[in-house]
């Protein structure tokens, strides 16, 4: 099969998919053609997933065979705790017959996983910290104006802010209940409009980026 | 000798140094509590009123789209959330969008004593993790059990007093989705706004603004931002948690980000003219 003929394949099975979703959400509410493609869609997720670990695996095996420079031993370091995790996750099947119960995944879950998963999101707290004090300066009106609402957000987040002056929180909330709804309203429906663009040149083939890598790398 | 005045130092302080005293300022309030008041935010309020209009035997569907990192953020909403929904008499079903969904469905279970007095299966049941994003959520509104057709222990549905009535977006009274990114989005665009399902939203502090609009609209009954947000629920139900106890090192966090903020404009001003 051609490359022309792959890429028309795919426009004509977007496109089809596209129609069914759109016929089913906007006038049947629901299609037993449309249930079957969600299931369908679900599956390839799942399939995905797997795909996925493939792929990390060929990626970073490359990576440590070329001695990349600055990242061969991180990759080196994700492979070792993929075989860990993978064999470990065999061998407790193995032992108890189910993908639950198994003592050596849970050890690497509770032990490993989870504190490193928790101190990950604390730590960028420091980096805040210290990114406010180097890049948050008043050099124009507009970033003095947007310096005074975050400060107000900030005290109106943290229970000091009302501590220390009970109007805090009040102006505080009005910048987030009143202040940024028109922005973020403004943002969403653009972004929906485009969104609805996008699609539509998806629909017709027009859209190159959506259709490239999957039809021949264009 | 050197011409660089203290503003000039101020300027070029190590990153080290700002860690440093933000960890040694958090450290204080663990070591001697302050216990700030606490108000109540609107959105959260109406969250929390959401949940006592709950009827027994009501069906409340909870999506678990964080993971063991914003535990700090999104868990003690959910917990607090997840008492009022079983005190009210109304059934669980729990579903996670993260690979580690198992680890919080546990973390919640053992948050909850409540659960202790009911049955699995019966009053609550927790179906596992899922992936397909919003095709998936879409496809679980028409038909739950073409993507859970057993539960996370591997026991089909139809084992499970709970799931026998229950197929479909239909048969569900309420949402609630726990998010660090876009799982709530898919759930109001396949949920709630064509089925008018009453939903709201447990988030991290940043998706407060993102949802702002859609709690305006009433497409989203209440919600609960960052770790505030599970503080005030917890002061809600009136028993204090983790949320509770975090609010301190929040105060003292962010007033240490008000005046690293300060001490950086005046010295940036200070110095300005020479920049010039």
């Amino acid at each position: 099969m051609s490359e022309v003929y792959k890429r028309e394949l795919v426009y004509l099975v977007t496109a089809v998919i596209t129609v069914i979703m759109f016929v089913e959400y906007f006038f049947l509410g629901t299609w037993q053609l449309a249930e079957t493609l969600r299931t369908y869609a679900t599956i390839i997720a799942n399939i995905a997933l797997g795909l996925g670990a493939i792929t990390l695996v060929v990626s970073h095996a490359k990576k440590i065979q070329r001695r990349a420079a600055g990242v061969w031993a991180f990759s080196a370091w994700l492979l070792i705790f993929l075989a860990i995790s993978f064999l470990s996750g065999l061998a407790g099947w193995a032992m108890t017959g189910s993908g639950q119960g198994n003592p050596m995944y849970d050890w690497f879950f509770r032990y490993v996983y989870t504190p490193l998963g928790q101190t990950l999101y604390p730590i960028t707290g420091f980096y805040i910290f210290s990114a406010c004090y180097r890049a948050f300066r008043a050099r124009n009106i507009d970033a003095a104006l947007l310096l005074i609402a975050g400060c107000f957000v900030i005290l109106t987040n943290a229970p000091v802010g009302g501590a220390i002056w009970g109007g805090f929180p009040i102006i505080g909330r009005w910048f987030l209940d009143y202040g940024q709804v028109p922005g973020m309203r403004t943002f969403l429906i653009v972004g929906a409009f485009g969104m609805l663009a996008y699609g539509f040149r998806a629909l017709l083939g027009r859209e190159r980026g959506f259709y490239g890598e999957v039809a021949g790398g264009e | 000798m050197s011409s660089e005045t203290i503003w000039d130092k101020l300027q070029n302080i190590d990153r080290k140094v700002f860690y440093w005293i933000l960890w040694i300022g958090l450290m204080i309030p663990f070591i001697r509590p302050i216990g700030l008041p606490i108000s109540i935010a609107p959105s959260t309020r109406d969250l929390y009123n959401g949940l006592l209009t709950l009827e027994e035997g009501d069906v409340v569907w909870i999506n678990i789209a964080f993971g063991v990192s914003a535990w700090i953020d999104c868990m003690p909403a959910t917990v607090a959330c997840t008492k009022v929904i079983l005190r009210q008499g109304a059934k669980l079903i729990v579903v996670g969008a993260y690979t580690d969904a198992d680890l919080s469905w546990d973390k919640l279970r053992n948050s909850v004593p409540d659960f202790d007095q009911l049955e699995y299966g019966k009053d609550y049941v927790y179906l596992g993790y899922y992936t397909g994003g919003e095709a998936v959520v879409a496809q679980i509104a028409s038909d739950i059990r073409s993507v859970f057709p057993t539960d996370a222990y591997g026991t089909p549905l139809d084992e499970l007093p709970l799931m026998k009535e229950v197929n479909s977006v239909h048969d569900i009274d309420m949402v609630l989705s726990g998010d660090t990114g876009d799982w709530g989005d898919y759930y109001m665009r396949q949920w709630a706004s064509p089925y008018g399902i009453p939903m709201a939203e447990i988030g991290i502090a940043m998706l407060a603004s993102s949802y702002m609009p859609f709690y305006k609209s009433g497409l989203l009954f209440g919600i609960s931002s960052s770790s505030r947000g599970g503080a005030e629920l917890e002061k809600l139900i009136g028993e204090p948690g983790e949320a509770t106890v975090i609010m301190d090192a929040l105060s003292v966090s962010h007033l240490m980000v008000i005046a690293a903020v300060l001490l950086a404009n005046i010295g940036y001003f200070a110095t300005r003219g020479r920049r010039r």
